[in-house]
């Protein structure tokens, strides 16, 4: 195990979602949108999943290192659900549709089922992970589409290569001890790098998400 | 075809710059109920709850000697400000505020 390199690349990992869900938070105590609410519960959950990560790291025993990686990657599972839940309320009309079509999710469980090995709870994590990811990856992409923005853009390559690092983690599960795994946390944080870009500017614009308590509306 | 819909701080956001607009560029008597209703495109019933939400929370101001216009508060300016920057966030996740 190549502890110094999981260290820095954990601590990245932590203070760039730290960051963003700080920023995220403060967007929601201005102007009380949930969607920032939502993100802001992602990516506090990411950072709480980096935070057990890096404490996986000094556990005392393999069951300890095991159960705290297991519960990191859960935390982390949770923020992605919340950003691709963000993303379903937008593209889903969940009131309006016509009759039968909410029958379509009930198909979902039979995709997902030959992509999930039952064997790992870690593993596990890690599939839901990667399918939460691809589909907000494809999300962004096409609102990039539309826009034709930059920092979507960057945005959507940056949710993309998170999924490429779940994909290199589980390979690891297939060959342990190879690689992979270190391909797989320098992939997360060059995808989460990519996702700090466009918002590094508006950090520094508002003070690095201070709260300004002027402006909290109250609604 | 899909229809877009706002949300409801898009909603408020469209309220405070009619209102804006009322107070402060060249017509300062401030906005009545139906510039409101034509600008933010509200019906009336939702525009009266959301004005009286907003007048609560200081982001709205009555007129002191006409109490049917409104005009947008300083906090209401900075609410707008802050609206800006962070609809631009959520934009870059393909998200609206």
């Amino acid at each position: 195990m190549n502890l110094p390199f999981e260290i820095v690349m954990d601590l990245l990992g932590l203070s760039i979602s730290a960051f963003i869900g700080r920023f995220a938070f403060s967007g929601y105590s201005s102007i009380g949108s949930p969607t920032l609410l939502r993100l802001t519960f992602a990516f506090c959950a990411i950072a709480v999943g980096f935070a057990i990560l890096l404490g996986s790291l000094f556990a005392g025993s393999e069951q300890y290192y095991r159960l705290m990686l297991t519960v990191g990657l859960g935390f982390q599972a949770i923020g992605y659900f919340f950003i691709a839940f963000s993303h379903s309320l937008k593209s889903f009309d969940f009131v309006r549709r016509p009759k039968g079509y909410h029958m379509s999710f009930f198909f979902a469980p039979l995709v997902t089922a030959f992509i999930i090995p039952g064997n790992s709870i870690e593993h596990l994590i890690r599939s839901i992970s990667f399918i939460l990811l691809v589909y907000v990856s494809i999300e962004t992409m096409a609102s990039y589409m539309q826009t034709r923005k930059t920092s979507t853009l960057l945005l959507g390559s940056g949710l993309g290569l998170l999924a490429t690092s779940e994909l290199m983690a589980w390979y690891n599960f297939i060959f342990p001890g190879s690689i992979f795994y270190y391909i797989a946390i320098s992939i997360k944080v060059a995808g989460f790098a990519m996702i700090f870009i466009p918002f590094s500017r508006f950090g520094m614009k508002s003070g690095l998400g201070r709260v300004n308590p002027q402006v909290g509306s109250g609604i | 075809m899909a229809v877009a819909y706002r949300t409801h701080v898009s909603i408020i956001a469209d309220i405070l710059l009619t209102a804006k607009e009322y107070s402060y560029e060249g017509r300062d008597n401030g906005a009545t109920v139906t510039n409101l209703i034509r600008r933010a495109n509200v019906p009336y019933q939702r525009l009266s709850s959301i004005v009286s939400q907003l007048t609560r929370s200081g982001l709205l101001q009555t007129i002191p000697d006409n109490s049917t216009k409104y005009r947008i508060s300083d906090k209401g300016i900075e609410f707008l400000n802050a609206y800006t920057d962070f609809k631009d966030f959520a934009e870059n996740f393909g998200l609206k505020v």
